[in-house]
């Protein structure tokens, strides 16, 4: 027999503020019952609402990790994203969310963390310390991570340039990153509306990227940028 | 459900029917109003520093909200404290697992939490038997429900991290709900409560006036064999004679029974104490949480009971029976 393997929680010892804020957070019980609950209502009001149609959902790997990246127009995204994949995959995909927008106040941390499962990235200070964080967790640990390499969400619709931070964690690594279009989703919840209009989402899921021999350093990350974003415009069916 | 049931579980205006009850209240009250006194005059005359001052006055205020927390239930009923000890026992199987990483086992988990609840609707019910069945079925669905994984590595350490998880902390504590069963639970179980943090309390003393000798260094470095002892000696006297009340005109009313229900008390207590010492030092981390200030998690603070809870359970079992004169089945019964 092999020795037992005792492996507390990483946030353990963190007070429940910083644990739901820490990047760090594992689910118990409580919080993978509400991911699962959320997973089937999300599930419900997308087919039923935007009947979601998602094409090249084979293109995501069986098991984390992987990073799924998209286009980002929508509050709808990182949903379409989370609730595309498949239940076992539901409690290891973590949608990277700005902490200015989602983890300021406690009311809206606690949904942030208990039911979307979503890890905080705050813009203001998105130094390479946090990266390093979730890119040390990435590797660590069983995880998929839903990256919006924009940055915040499209005004107009029109994809913007990725940034590099993407690169920062997948860099030199053999995570696979998965480009993704969404179309529908700026139609349906564009950044300046409220509640979301009717209108069809299709997701189409590309074939998987690999930067293991990408350098870790500025040019590296520069360089992963510009391929994933090429990859996610061809999806959208624009001709690099 | 008859009336008397009915004031066992919610007759609140029953809270101090026993004199016991009101002496361990009144005392608890007294010190609770002297402490702070204490403090400030060891302040002043210069006997403790800022910092452990300030330590004390974080721990003085933990305590202050505990104590109702874990007083007030059992004033109230024993439906009170019956749902207490339920959400004692959940919390404290949280800490554990997220500190052994067992949470990480979500159907093992829920058959743990889904244990906990039964044992309490048992105990509830005062169906004994029912209590009695739950262990092993609940111990049965653990090890049914890790073969779905379909993962042979680690089945042992998941299950077995299960096993030891729902028996201290659903069963073992659920004995403690158990004795709201009996009829006159209130000075009993105040008595046990007190007595098992009093405990602490004496082997610390003990330790720091005769303790030289290290009970077992291993494990917890600062606890001493003067300590044990000296606690041994202290909390006997307090149970046998707090207890001497409780069980009055019983076969448990003689000094040598009264004297080993003491020892029980005491010898547990220290004992809980230590396992959850050798829990922390086998995962190599101090606290099992943050729950408490100044205490650590809530197993750091309750850790004596989940031994005690069993033992004199069925200490008093044996020889007068835990909630036999009571109507039983009162929830599944017709």
């Amino acid at each position: 027999m092999e020795d037992w393997k005792l492996k507390p929680a990483r946030d353990l010892g963190l007070p429940l503020g910083q644990r739901l804020r820490s990047v760090r957070r594992e689910s118990g019980l409580i919080e993978g019952l509400a991911h699962r609950a959320w997973w089937v209502v999300l599930r419900s009001y997308l087919g039923l609402y935007h009947r979601l149609t998602i094409s090249g959902i084979a293109h995501v790997p069986d098991r984390p990790p992987f990073v799924l990246v998209a286009n980002h127009s929508s509050h709808l995204d990182a949903m379409v994203l989370a609730a595309s994949m498949n239940r076992r995959l539901r409690d290891h995909v973590f949608p990277i969310a700005a902490g200015d927008t989602f983890f300021e106040t406690p009311l809206l941390t606690a949904f942030a963390a208990y039911v979307l499962n979503a890890l905080p990235l705050w813009r203001r200070n998105c130094g390479p310390h946090a990266l390093a964080e979730l890119r040390q967790r990435l590797v660590g640990e069983p995880c998929a991570f839903i990256l919006f390499p924009e940055g915040t969400r499209s005004r107009d619709g029109c994809i913007a340039a990725f940034k590099p931070g993407l690169g920062m964690i997948v860099a030199d690594t053999a995570v696979p990153v998965v480009p993704c279009y969404l179309a529908g989703a700026f139609e349906s919840l564009p950044a300046d509306r409220r509640w979301p209009h009717w209108h069809k989402i299709t997701l189409s899921i590309g074939e998987p990227l690999v930067f293991e021999s990408a350098k870790n350093d500025r040019a590296g990350w520069l360089e992963i940028a510009r391929t994933t974003e090429a990859a996610v415009r061809r999806l959208g069916g624009e001709t690099a | 459900m008859n009336t008397a049931t009915r004031e066992r579980l919610f007759g609140y205006d029953h809270a101090f029917d026993h004199p016991v009850t009101r002496v361990i209240v009144v005392a608890i009250v007294a010190v609770l109003v002297i402490v702070p006194a204490v403090i400030f005059a060891l302040s002043i005359m210069g006997r403790i520093g800022d910092t452990q001052r300030a330590e004390l006055k974080k721990r003085y205020i933990s305590w202050l909200v505990l104590i109702p927390l874990m007083v007030g239930p059992v004033l109230l009923g024993a439906a009170w404290t019956i749902a207490a000890v339920a959400v004692l026992s959940l919390l404290c199987y949280r800490e554990y697992a997220r500190a052994t990483g067992l949470f990480r086992e979500k159907s093992i988990s829920l058959v743990v939490v889904v244990g906990i609840l039964a044992i309490t609707f048992a105990v509830a019910d005062n169906w004994y038997h029912l209590f009695a069945a739950i262990s092993p079925l609940t111990v049965g669905g653990m090890a049914a429900i890790a073969i779905f994984a379909d993962e042979p590595k680690g089945y042992i350490q998941r299950v077995g991290l299960g096993v030891l998880g729902f028996m201290l902390f659903g069963s073992g504590l659920g004995h403690l709900g158990g004795l709201a069963n009996d009829a006159n639970f209130r000075p009993l179980v105040l008595l046990l409560l007190l007595a098992v943090e009093l405990n602490d309390v004496f082997a610390y003393i003990a330790g720091k006036s005769v303790g030289r000798r290290k009970l077992a260094p291993n494990t917890s470095p600062n606890k001493t064999i003067g300590g044990a002892l000296g606690a041994l000696v202290l909390t006997t006297i307090l149970v046998a004679a707090g207890s001497h009340f409780v069980f009055r005109d019983t076969v448990l009313d003689r000094p040598s029974h009264l004297a080993t229900l003491g020892v029980l008390v005491s010898v547990l207590g220290q004992l809980g104490d230590l396992m959850l010492s050798s829990v922390k030092r086998d995962l190599g981390i101090k606290d099992l949480g943050v729950t408490i200030p100044g205490h650590g998690g809530l197993l750091d603070r309750f850790d004596s009971l989940i031994l005690v809870a069993p033992g004199v359970f069925h200490y008093v079992n044996y020889f007068l029976g835990v909630g036999l004169d009571e109507p039983t089945r009162i929830i599944t019964g017709t």
